[in-house]
């Protein structure tokens, strides 16, 4: 092989976990490293989770580490609010168009939040999955990294300079233009994740449709410090402490009519979230409607632990159907075991929605193959790689498994060192 | 270092709190060479100031006083072989968390100034590294995982050894005929790539393969290994640079198992045994080698058991999915049943179990198997509780399938190693009761005896330390190659239960990090988590009194010890944490930028106010992980705490070291909080038990304190995640109530 | 402990639900959603989760005796909603014709109809071809000369045949209902303790048949509700019909043909109106969307073809005597006759044999306290 793909960095495309453990292995074996990403910070789905099965620790520990690998490592460079517009294969591995949103708030930011308090617009919080509001300008979230502020200029009232006026380092410039780049690159890891199953298409389980039943993604701003609530587990809507919480599993997984396959984390995510109620609320009733307790490998201490809790049950039957009759949720299920109908009554009712991955929602223009779910699948060109969620429903650490993979593939496609 | 130079930043509001001025007039006092006060040190034109400074030479040291270490970090790195840093985090320990313009703050600031100073003025640079490193992976076990971490190694370049214990390589994945489908339509079974796998390997000039091979021996340090290994042909011997342990997991002995009739009745077998059938191409009831009608197929057969296994091994429900298509393929009139408890197909598989369920003559339900009766005559009777039915079943069948679960072929290093030291102490212990006690606990872990695999020359044991159930995985769900012995790497189903699948990926993934160690090494840089550190420890040998703290407390085995126990670096194994360098009693362990002194130093340079001020003072020895980015968090909210805390951020509070206590308390210091992360069976700590390490330690000054007339309550240890940033307030005034109401320390002014 | 000595379902019993339609009862992973989701399901007793379970297992005896069955209405919400497509509309749907066999008096007949996917063209033109002999032995092949306009059918075919048929037909159909209706009633008794006593539950039973209550709650199907209710009153009103002109001709010695503007006729033509009207909305059901409306086996398609050649023969016949074309009327006559006959005597085996199922398992359902909370 030439040596000539060895000086083309390598593309990463989507700074979740995966793409940033790709980066980060591939540049700490030397390699340069761009890494893609269309929010203005990186972590993507893992920054909005308040704890990881099954050690029910924050995902914020390990993103601590992982930005400061990716600060301190020149061999990495971070690219957000970008997207890839264009690729093209050259015989030396990708020749790629990035298009860098305008960069409203430039390097200049201080993260003083001078800004934030004078901004007269707010919009509902992107970050909080639209729970709660927050203002056009501000930090994306507590940990946003890189540590500079974004603004959604959509939402500024025509004129307004306030922020500008506020802030003494010219980090703001309202007029600031997209701009295009050209890449050349070794090899691409796509690594661009997931987004949850929509709500409003479980209208028979009142999905988007009623305040107190949400998706499990919700669950975890509610129990997150850095949350709408502070990470009080509330009702939205009324505010009140749930008594009772009734988990939903399979909301849209597993069923020919929505999504066909296992989304392979929605158990252990039901099972966690039943642990931050518990704790929160010592004396609310929890109950997990399953169809399959799906808690592979060592993963089965969680279910072991949960099964054993005072005041948690869980019963075989999906919900069929959700009815709010007098004020109160009732959720229609078969308890298979025990083969009798009920109209159980809950206070809060979370739908342990899936993973719909983002390939099959808008896919870089790399051309890879998808399965008829979106999920990328592995050519025999080990210079298009696909890792994490885009490739397959998966958690976290297997997310990081792959990615890490994937790196060694990216690294083994631009040529064999010297 | 000489020449320090100190630059103030005004901006984010630290010229409107505090008197920049009076802070510069402290830098001059500590004999800073080079002063500056910019009113945005990260501007392109702030960094350009110190840029200069470090170009033209007046400075060796740079004290950025302006904000927290985890902020601006691009602006503020410059080149660690020319220059060191320090940075003071006014804007987030002093403005941001305290009265503007008060004495007290101004106080703080001029404190947190000349600690940064002390410590800068006591670090030196680190020393470019250089020494021989091998390009060499040598991967452990020809399965799956082995073979594909091979591939990978080599394919990016690297020399492979790969060593089998077997005969011929492809492990368990070698006997199947069929592979789950692992690309749309998800619906029909897929012929077994193994051959190509193994074709391309054996093609591959880069990979040397040695079957019916065993390792004999390893000693050395990432980028030196010096490997022995057995093969037929005799000892060899080479260099590698790093190790993937892929030894695979082999299946539960099933004859634990006598209430499903595995011993009892020949024709129950494991679905291990039924995959050898297959391949043999020869599906018959062992009993009387008929062609059996009805299969029954029995998952979780000891899996998810308190009594046998505890976890699901994540890959039978697959098997069994498999095998009842591959004999349906085959005789599509035998009729199947699978009796699971929860039947486990994520993602894609789930089609697949789809398809296998609409298949004509196959059932697949839900069930516990109470007991399997029968003997090699006549049909088996398997007994149904819990079925969906609503009641008790018996179902008769030909040929009873467990689809058992898998043991990892790991050895628990640290089980061995203290097997061994028990039987020593055993022998020639002190007094009778110690060799009684030895004998005992050798008895205990008699079972490690003879199960190393990788001989190890480490001091802690000759295999990697397992988790919980005998994996030797890492324990950090962000990290799952993290071992916990630098530059050896588990793959496959050594490392975690996964499938085959999983597992050939899980052998990149191995062989990435293996790739990296072995670059890190040539930089003589540290890899995770503090990748890229050029710092090397450094011990002062000659004061060592061969208290072997150092050498069990490393944990990551650095260490080794010779006969007389003094401590034998391998500088390639360390990860900077700087554990060893709080266990030293004799304070001889340091890095260039971290060291006992300069912590001392640090401890030293702050202002102990007199007794009758009545403003006590507290020294916080935070872990920098994730006690001290919660302290930011809470101070970029505003939050505001008591102003009498002095923040010294550690690597790990694994690293504090007693001296520190007695130096704070003889100065007059009132208080200590040591703030750490999570200990426990889910601990955090990068570094392993670094909180707990501390705690031990504590424990045993403790009554030092009570000797001194010290109430031991001065000194505090709290565990702080890093998202509890909202408890840093309460953590901190709580404290300092408590100090409060102790009184000044005894010691003050002596 | 329930033994149940094969394996799996034999093999015959899978081919019987798959010849049947109800070969997806494999897919099912037995979530409940179509329990829940079942507007008719008891609370202690939901179904049809259980029942396809209990097919999976082939345990055909069981469902036989499992008044579930026949309490499903087949409105097919449980289908449109299954994750897994294992549509237990059509798999129920396919156990009641399995258990219509199961439970004839006499069995050959049952397995007869059972099998009308081949065994149709017998069905239909047996009945035919009997009138055809029994007219031809009476020399009545023809139709007598010298017919004015305002003949009546007597003329063609003497009432005394109508009757000498249809009263021994009838008498066979009633034995035949008895026999196979009592196997159900005790079969359902062995399911479970009843109290009370039959003719008590059976009224309320009835009522509920006749206003179709239980099928109103249906969602995916509406539409199948009001066909299905127009053709059950178009057949009462047919039967009401024939008695009525037994009484005008033998008590009030009416004049035959009635005019067509006499209530007898009106009532007639209006129960006429109703069958089409039924028969038709059901035929443009099943055209429609194939998972609301169930799959369609030769079993249900037999009954429903019968009962649209009845109408549409009768419909000929009547029209023909208006048009004065007695050859062509007595060939319709003929024609219509014996499909009649045909419809009578399937009754027992065909799905028509659900009206006595159903009814029986509303009246145990009461008795047993399986009512829908």
């Amino acid at each position: 092989m030439s040596a000539a793909p060895q000086q083309h960095p390598l593309l990463v495309v989507g700074a979740g976990i995966s793409g940033i453990t790709a980066a980060l292995e591939a540049a700490e074996a030397g390699r340069k490293v761009v890494l893609v990403e269309r929010e203005p910070y990186v972590g993507g789905r893992i920054t909005r989770t308040h704890h990881y099965f099954p050690k029910m620790c924050p995902p914020s520990c390990g993103l601590e580490i992982n930005t400061r690998r990716l600060e301190r490592n020149a061999n990495v460079r971070v690219c957000v609010n970008a997207e890839v517009t264009a690729a093209r294969r050259t015989d030396t591995g990708w020749s790629v168009t990035l298009r860098h949103q305008p960069a409203y708030v430039n390097q200049r930011c201080t993260a003083c939040g001078a800004c934030t308090p004078v901004c007269p617009a707010e919009v509902p919080d992107p970050f909080n999955l639209g729970l709660g509001k927050v203002k056009a300008i501000r930090l994306a979230h507590g940990n946003a990294w890189p540590r500079r502020f974004t603004l959604d200029r959509a939402a500024c009232p025509a004129g307004c300079r306030a922020c500008v006026d506020a802030c003494t380092y010219q980090a703001i410039d309202l007029d600031a233009q997209a701009q295009e780049e050209t890449l050349e690159v070794g090899a691409v890891v796509v690594t661009t994740g997931w987004s949850p199953y929509p709500l409003d298409k479980l209208p028979e389980l009142l999905g988007g449709m009623d305040q107190d039943v949400i998706a499990n993604v919700h669950m975890e701003r509610l129990a997150s410090p850095g949350g709408p609530t502070a990470g009080k587990i509330l009702r939205p809507s009324d505010g009140t402490a749930p008594r009772r919480v009734a988990f939903v599993q399979c909301a849209g997984s597993r069923d020919v009519n929505h999504l066909p396959y296992c989304s392979a984390v929605c158990c252990l995510a039901s099972l966690k979230q039943a642990v931050y109620v518990k704790e929160q609320l010592p004396d609310a009733e929890v109950t997990i409607y399953y169809i399959d307790r799906r808690a592979p490998g060592r993963n089965e201490d969680v279910l072991t632990r949960v099964a054993a809790m005072e005041g948690v049950r869980l019963v075989k039957g999906k919900v069929g159907k959700i009815a709010r009759t007098n004020g109160v949720l009732k959720l229609k299920v078969e308890d298979v075991e025990r083969g009798v109908l009920s109209e159980a009554e809950a206070d809060l009712v979370v739908l342990a929605t899936g993973m719909v991955s983002n390939l099959k929602l808008q896919a870089p223009p790399f051309g890879v193959l998808l399965d008829e779910d979106g999920f990328g699948l592995p050519g025999h060109d080990l210079g298009l790689s696909v890792a994490g969620v885009a490739r397959r429903p998966e958690d976290v650490a297997a997310s990081v498994r792959d990615a890490t993979g994937a790196a060694a593939r990216a690294i083994a496609a631009t040529g064999r060192r010297g | 270092m000489q020449r320090i130079g100190v630059f103030l930043c005004s901006g984010c509001g630290i010229g409107e709190a505090l008197d920049v001025a009076a802070l510069e007039k402290a830098a001059r006092e500590e004999k800073a060479a080079h002063r500056a006060v910019h009113p945005c040190l990260c501007s392109p034109e702030g960094v350009a100031t110190i840029r200069a400074a470090i170009d033209d030479g007046s400075v060796d040291g740079v004290l950025i006083a302006a904000c927290s270490p985890r902020a601006k970090v691009e602006e503020f790195t410059f080149d660690p072989l020319k220059v060191a840093v320090e940075r003071v985090p006014l804007r987030e320990q002093a403005v941001w968390c305290q009265p503007p313009n008060h004495e007290d703050t101004q106080l703080l600031a001029d404190d947190l100034l000349r600690m940064g100073i002390a410590k800068l003025a006591k670090m030196s640079l680190p020393v470019p590294f250089s020494a021989e490193i091998s390009d060499t992976v040598l991967v452990v076990g020809g399965g799956v995982a082995g073979l594909e971490a091979a591939r990978a190694a080599a394919a990016a370049g690297h020399p492979v050894v790969l060593v089998e214990a077997s005969a011929t390589l492809g492990g368990r994945m070698a006997g199947l005929t069929h592979l789950l489908p692992e690309g749309p339509p998800y619906d029909v079974l897929h012929p077994n790539r193994i051959a190509e796998l193994l074709a391309k390997i054996q093609s591959d000039d880069r990979v040397t393969v040695y079957t019916s091979a065993k390792i004999q021996h390893i000693a050395g340090q990432p980028g030196q290994f010096a490997v022995t290994i057995s093969t037929p042909q005799g000892e060899r011997s080479f260099v590698a640079g790093a190790i993937v342990q892929a030894t695979g997991a082999r299946p539960y002995d099933a004859s634990k198992l006598p209430h499903l009739g595995y011993g009892s009745s020949p024709n129950v077998i494991t679905s291990a045994q039924l995959d050898e059938m297959l391949a043999r191409g020869s599906l018959q009831r062992p009993g009387d080698g008929a062609l059996p009608r009805r299969i029954l197929f029995v998952q979780c057969a000891g899996s998810r058991d308190p009594q046998h296994l505890p976890y699901c091994s994540a890959e039978c429900c697959g098997t069994t999915l498999r095998q009842v298509a591959t004999i349906h393929q085959r005789h599509p009139d035998i009729e199947t049943a699978v009796v699971y408890r929860d039947m486990r197909t994520p993602g894609q598989l789930e089609r697949f179990y789809l398809a296998v369920q609409s298949q004509p003559n196959t059932l697949l339900t839900r069930g516990e198997v109470e007991r399997v009766n029968g003997n090699g005559r006549g049909p088996l009777h398997v007994h149904l509780r819990e079925s969906l039915l609503g009641n008790d079943v018996t179902l008769e069948a030909d040929l009873v399938v467990l689809a058992v679960g898998m043991v990892p072929n790991a050895a628990d290093g640290e089980a061995v190693r203290a097997l061994h030291d028990a039987k020593v102490r055993a022998e020639k212990g002190d007094s009778e009761t110690q060799r009684r006690d030895a004998a005992a606990l050798a008895e205990q872990l008699a079972h490690h005896e003879g199960t190393e695999i990788l001989h190890l020359e480490y001091r802690q044991g000759p295999d990697m330390p397992v988790l919980k159930y005998g994996f030797p995985d890492s324990h950090f769900i962000c990290f799952p190659y993290e071992t916990r012995r630098t530059g050896i790497y588990a793959a496959g189903t050594v490392r975690a239960p996964m499938d085959p699948p999983q597992a050939a990926e899980d052998g990149w993934g191995a062989a990435m990090k293996a790739i990296q160690c072995i670059e890190a090494a040539k930089r003589g840089a540290a890899v995770h988590p503090r990748a890229g550190d050029l710092g090397m420890p450094d011990f002062f040998l000659q004061r060592c009194t061969q208290c072997k703290r150092c050498t069990e407390e490393c944990p990551f085995g650095t260490l080794n010890e010779d006969v007389k126990g003094t401590p034998q670096l391998n500088p390639l194994r360390c990860r900077r944490c700087g554990i060893c360098m709080g266990a030293c009693p004799e304070r001889i362990i340091s890095f260039p930028d971290y060291g006992v002194d300069r912590i001392s130093a640090m401890i030293k340079a702050m202002s102990v106010p007199e007794e009758f001020e009545e403003k006590p003072r507290i020294v916080a020895l935070m872990c920098e992980n994730d006690a001290l980015p919660a302290l930011d968090q809470a101070a970029a909210q505003r939050q505001q705490w008591s102003p009498w805390i002095r923040v010294i951020p550690l690597r790990c509070l694994g690293s504090m070291n007693i001296v520190w206590i007695a130096d704070a308390l003889s100065r007059g210091i009132d208080g200590l909080l040591l703030v750490g992360c999570k200990s426990g069976d889910d601990y955090q700590c990068h570094y392993v038990r670094g909180s707990q390490l501390a705690q031990t330690r504590l424990g045993n000054v403790q009554e030092t304190l009570t000797r001194l007339a010290l109430e031991p309550a001065r000194i505090k240890v709290v565990e702080l995640s890093h998202h509890e940033f909202s408890r840093i307030p309460e953590i901190f005034n709580e404290f300092s109530a408590e100090i409060e109401g102790l009184g000044a320390n005894p010691m003050k002014g002596f | 402990m329930a033994a149940i000595p094969a394996l799996l379902p034999s093999t015959a019993f899978r081919d019987e639900l798959r010849r049947r339609g109800g070969e997806s009862a494999a897919r099912c992973y037995q979530c409940a959603t179509c329990s829940s989701v079942c507007e008719l399901a008891p609370a202690a007793r939901p179904f049809p989760r259980k029942q396809m379970l209990l097919a999976q297992w082939g345990m055909a005896d069981q469902l036989a005796a499992d008044p579930a069955v026949w309490l499903c209405h087949q409105c097919n919400d449980c289908t449109v909603r299954c994750p897994r497509d294992a549509r237990p509309g059509d798999v129920l749907g396919a156990v009641r014709s399995l258990a219509i066999e199961k439970l004839a008096f006499p069995g050959f007949l049952g397995r007869l109809v059972g099998a009308a996917r081949l065994t149709w063209p017998l069905l239909l033109a047996l009945p035919v071809l009997f009138w055809v002999a029994l007219l031809g032995l009476a020399g009545r092949l023809t139709p007598p000369a010298g017919l004015e306009a305002g003949w009546a059918y007597d003329a063609l075919v003497p009432h005394s045949f109508i009757y000498g048929v249809f009263f021994p037909v009838a008498g066979w159909v009633i034995l035949a209902s008895w026999v196979a209706g009592r196997r159900f009633w005790t079969a359902l008794g062995a399911s479970g303790p009843r109290s009370g006593s039959f003719l008590a539950n059976l009224m309320p039973a009835l009522v509920e048949v006749a206003t179709h209550k239980r099928f109103g709650s249906c969602g995916a199907a509406r539409p199948r509700k009001l066909g299905h209710l127009t053709l059950l009153w178009g057949f009462v009103g047919a039967a009401v019909t024939s008695g009525l002109l037994i009484v005008g001709m033998y008590i009030q010695h009416l004049p035959m043909p009635l005019a067509l503007d006499h209530p007898y006729k009106i009532l007639g033509n209006v129960s006429a109106g109703l069958l089409i009207v039924g028969a038709a909305i059901l035929v443009g059901n099943r055209l429609g969307d194939r998972k609301a409306a169930g799959a369609s086996s030769a079993f249900d398609t037999f009954f429903l073809s019968v009962v649209v050649l009845v109408i549409a023969t009768g419909m000929v016949v009547e029209l023909a005597r208006l048009a004065h074309a007695p050859a062509f009327a007595l060939s319709s006559y003929i024609l219509h006759l014996g499909f009649v006959m045909s419809l009578f005597l399937t009754f027992p085996y065909s799905k028509f044999a659900h009206m006595l199922y159903r009814t029986l398992a509303m009246v145990h359902a009461r008795m047993a306290g399986l009512e829908k909370k």
